[in-house]
């Protein structure tokens, strides 16, 4: 078996033998990331209603179905809504420290059947089968966001205790809640934001996958006829609160 | 009818390829539809030139400093829990993941769409040590289903109508299927949730691993790429050397162009940054992720001819733009990657020696390097090819003859003028009408479809030489 | 007279078999108060050499070009491909043999004849020598080595007594390739047969093109399919006041 000394020797060795020809040059590196991220954050904040303008279009001609409300309380009657168009009752949901909200009674109120995701790792192979059992019964998966993209209508979600990855990937509904402190323009701003993330573990959460959602599941393999929800969800709502999610 | 004895394998393929009704709708169909999607998705994003020199110029530079990255990359991998293994070969890198799924004792791997997993041949590897691969992704479960290899980078059973795909169901699943794209993308997806939910292992490619924080990064559309990464215990990624991206920051500037030039969406529906095993706090996601490092070729080229073709994206555009592969499809290639990049990838892969026909299956008309995000210069590449291909001696002596006469011919106006008059006199029983419509021998090649015009009675210079007044 | 001078490089396809190319362009050039003048003793380019690998040999003709063509002030060349390779691969093949300055000079003087009208005489109107509907190819060369789609656009849009209609897929290529049409043959033709239709539902009563190649591939299909559908070269088409 070849060993990492022998490969990596392999490749200095065919290095030696050229320098290159061509233009070359890595992409410029934000020097404190934070920082910029924190520029970002702050000019976004004075300019938010086009970067939700154009947001909307975006994940609109994605497919996406867009929703506003006014504050966290009237999100439970968009939900119970779009269950009822779905005939739905099952719902997973990130764990409410993740959401930002605990949205579970007033849900729970509405009729819909609400499995909270636990935000400690459960112990033992059985909880975590029941638990994915569910994921794959449930109808509805609500999360939270924690970048939107504007430029491209992407949901960007990072996985972490409380926040699995299931819950916007198992069922066929995706319901995602955000509001104007997820919104940024553009990827070259998630750029700095990763950097960012990376660099003073800030992430919002600790888990091992960044998911870049951009509208439903799809694809165009047979014939290049567009199909939706091949494996992913066939639908996903995004609800942006305008008053803000958390306290 | 195939033309002649001395087609060859690959002419004989093309021929065929070109007679099949069904696959020459499905190519006009496919190629145009890709080839607008592309353009509108440029059209609209005026920043996309300069992103592309600079993606080419990120390539240039890893390739610059790439022990140094894969030294960062592995060190991260390592850090986060993961095992990085190194495959010089293709033999190599099976034996590598089926040791990890014996020792997973996996029965079934779940796969999503990977090129270098076909490179190697791995399903067939998997297959004899026990273990069932089930492709997931759309085009590539259809194609399994029906034993063939992939035609398209992207769109690997683009060849395939709805019907065909309805009827391979409806044989290979025991159930009936209707012709409609929905109709069948919904059967699919029952069929595989199941094996997503069951599967202990799943294997993968990626389109890039980041060097500074140990990330592969998976561009998907369906989910299964998603699926197959967090739902079973195991996680393996098969990567060329080549994708290895500095940083974040590089990888955001791939991230910009390579869905608009593969199918025109500004971002694929999903793209996954998986940065190792599931951490503490999850409950779901793999236990374990290896990394399998692949040479298979790319190596010598750091190094070698086709060094710029290790800046290949995987995006198919080139296929698509290509008026070869739109006449004749990716199988006729008979190698994994087809199209303009994949003769370059099969002459990486399986050396100069295997490309004898194929570097000259173009016309070196360059639509590829337009539609190519990081501007490779593939036909340069064809015909330094065809140049190893000539002073390796493996062309056939009679055409490096000809050649070498040509050649001498060129070089000797006294020669040249002497053929013009002979070619006057030769063509004199093929000529009709002012023009040539048969000829014999070799020479039928042209004539059986198109017509020749006569060598002129008095050349352009014999003329100039001898008539005064088109001298003043 | 202007005092401009242009030499003639007629290309081993337009000297063999379209000569009346070549003496439109002299026509044109001198109505134009260019001294033109032909070089004696030339054969090719060397580009058949170059696509099929054999560069020891195209260095050979390179070398001979460039010394044949050493004291042009200017010099013409009715096919993009040729042009191409002067300008793109000469001084690269002449780089061993020591003449890579000689090259790149050869190189700065040499014109596609379109380029040379629109960019250097900066003269665009002509009157047509076949009225009617003309449609235009990029020759792949032209297009994308030489990045040249406007200037024969601009003289046949100029063109007293022609009307120019959008030929769909005029960026396509036409299957010629040089070797490829004979090596891949069924192939060449299947791509010809595409251009062809698409040339005959222009209307148009004549295809131009800058490109002696794409003019032999695409007039041997037009005439083999008995089309109403001229091909010509622009500078035949041009040459109208006779």
């Amino acid at each position: 078996m070849t060993t990492k000394a022998e490969f990596l020797g392999r490749i200095r060795e065919q290095m030696q033998r050229t320098p290159g020809r061509f233009a070359a040059s890595s992409a410029k590196r934000p020097e404190h990331p934070a920082a910029e991220a924190e520029t970002i954050r702050r000019e976004l904040a004075e300019r938010w209603p086009e970067t939700l303008d154009a947001f909307r279009r975006e994940f609109e001609s994605v497919g996406g179905v867009f929703h506003k409300v006014a504050s966290v309380d009237a999100v439970p009657a968009v939900v119970s809504r779009i269950a009822r168009e779905h005939e739905a009752r099952e719902l997973v949901a990130w764990h409410s420290a993740a959401l930002g909200a605990d949205l579970g009674p007033a849900l729970a109120a509405r009729g819909l059947d609400v499995h909270q995701m636990p935000d400690a790792e459960p112990i033992g192979v059985a909880e975590r089968e029941r638990l994915r059992a569910i994921a794959a019964r449930a109808d509805l998966g609500l999360t939270g966001v924690d970048l939107a993209i504007a430029e491209t209508g992407t949901l960007v979600l990072v996985s972490g205790a409380g926040r699995p990855r299931s819950t916007s990937l198992l069922p066929p509904c995706h319901i995602a809640v955000f509001d104007r402190t997820a919104l940024v323009e553009s990827l070259r701003q998630v750029g700095v934001v990763l950097e960012a993330w990376h660099g003073d573990g800030a992430a919002p959460a600790a888990g091992a996958v960044i998911n870049f959602i951009t509208g439903p599941s799809r694809t165009a393999d047979i014939e290049l006829t567009l199909a939706l929800g091949v494996h992913g969800p066939k639908e996903v709502h995004a609800i942006f609160v305008e008053q803000g999610i958390g306290g | 009818m195939s033309a002649g004895e001395l087609a060859t394998p690959f002419r004989q393929r093309a021929g065929g390829a070109m007679k099949d009704a069904f696959l020459q709708e499905a190519l006009t169909i496919a190629t145009t539809k890709f080839i607008g999607l592309r353009r509108e998705a440029f059209e609209g994003f005026p920043e996309g030139e300069a992103l592309r020199d600079q993606a080419r110029a990120i390539k240039e530079a890893t390739l610059q400093q790439l022990d140094r990255h894969l030294e960062t990359l592995i060190g991260n991998v390592e850090r986060l829990g993961g095992h990085v293994h190194y495959a010089a070969t293709p033999a190599e890198a099976r034996s590598i993941i089926v040791d990890i799924a014996r020792r997973t004792g996996a029965k079934m791997a779940v796969k999503s769409k990977s090129m270098a997993t076909e490179e190697i041949h791995l399903n067939e590897a998997l297959k004899e040590a026990g273990i069932t691969p089930v492709e997931t992704d759309l085009g590539e479960y259809i194609i399994q289903l029906a034993h063939e290899r992939p035609s398209h980078i992207i769109a690997p059973a683009i060849h395939k109508t709805k019907g065909q795909v309805a009827e391979l169901f409806s044989r290979e699943l025991k159930r009936p299927a209707e012709a409609d794209p929905e109709a069948l993308t919904r059967i699919a997806r029952g069929e595989l949730r199941e094996k997503f939910l069951q599967a202990e292992l799943g294997i993968t490619g990626a389109n890039f691993a980041v060097a500074d924080t140990g990330t592969v990064v998976l561009v998907t559309n369906e989910g299964n790429g998603r699926m197959v990464t967090s739902l079973p215990r195991v996680h393996v990624a098969v990567i060329g050397v080549e994708k290895v991206v500095p940083s974040l920051t590089d990888l955001m500037v791939f991230l910009a162009i390579l869905a608009k030039s593969a199918t025109g969406q500004k971002l694929s529906v999903y793209t996954s940054l998986i940065q190792g095993p599931r951490r503490a706090g999850e409950f779901e996601g793999p236990e374990e992720f290896h990394l399998v490092l692949l040479d298979g070729g790319r190596i010598a080229q750091i190094g070698g001819p086709l060094r710029e073709a290790l800046s290949c994206l995987r995006c198919g555009a080139c296929l698509n733009v290509c008026p070869v592969y739109r006449q004749i499809g990716g199988h006729a290639y008979g190698y994994t990657y087809p199209g303009p990049i994949g003769i370059l990838l099969t002459a990486m892969l399986e050396g100069a020696p295997a490309v004898k026909d194929l570097a000259h299956a173009s016309t070196l008309c360059g639509a590829c390097v337009d539609a190519c995000p990081v501007r490779i210069d593939i036909p340069r590449m064809l015909i330094d090819l065809r140049r190893e291909v000539d002073e390796k001696r493996i062309a056939p002596w009679t055409e490096r003859v000809a050649f070498k006469l040509l050649a001498r011919l060129l070089q000797h106006p006294p020669l040249y003028r002497f053929a013009a008059r002979a070619g006057r006199v030769l063509q004199r029983p093929f000529a009709s009408d002012g023009r040539i419509s048969r000829l014999p021998l070799f020479f039928g090649e042209w004539t059986r479809t198109r017509d020749l015009p006569l060598v002129a009675p008095r050349t352009f210079q014999e003329r100039w030489a001898s008539d005064k007044d088109l001298r003043t | 007279m202007t005092g401009r001078r242009a030499s003639l490089m007629v290309t081993c396809l337009g000297d063999l078999f379209f000569p009346e190319v070549g003496i439109s362009i002299v026509r044109l050039l001198r109505k134009l108060g260019v001294a033109v003048d032909v070089p004696a003793d030339q054969t090719c380019c060397g580009l058949p050499l170059f696509n099929s690998g054999y560069h020891s040999e195209a260095a050979a003709v390179a070398r001979r070009t460039v010394t044949l063509f050493g004291d042009s002030q200017h010099v013409v060349v009715p096919s993009g491909s040729c042009a191409w390779m002067v300008k793109h691969e000469y001084p690269g093949l002449l780089a061993e043999a020591g003449l890579e300055r000689e090259a790149e000079k050869l190189a700065a003087r040499t014109y596609e004849f379109s380029q040379f009208l629109v960019g250097v005489l900066g003269v665009t109107e002509f009157t047509s020598a076949v009225p009617g509907r003309v449609t235009y190819h990029d020759s792949c060369h032209l297009l994308r080595g030489l990045h040249e789609s406007q200037s024969p656009r601009t003289l046949l849009g100029k063109l007293r007594g022609a009307e120019l209609v959008p030929l769909p897929g005029a960026d396509e290529c036409c299957g010629f390739g040089g070797s490829f049409a004979v090596r891949l043959p069924e192939v060449s033709s299947q791509i010809l047969a595409k251009k062809v239709a698409n040339v005959e539902a222009t209307g148009a009563d004549c295809l131009v093109a800058c490109d002696a190649g794409c003019l032999m591939q695409m007039g041997g299909g037009l005439t083999r399919k008995k089309s109403r559908v001229r091909a010509l070269h622009l500078a035949e088409l041009l040459d109208g006041d006779r």
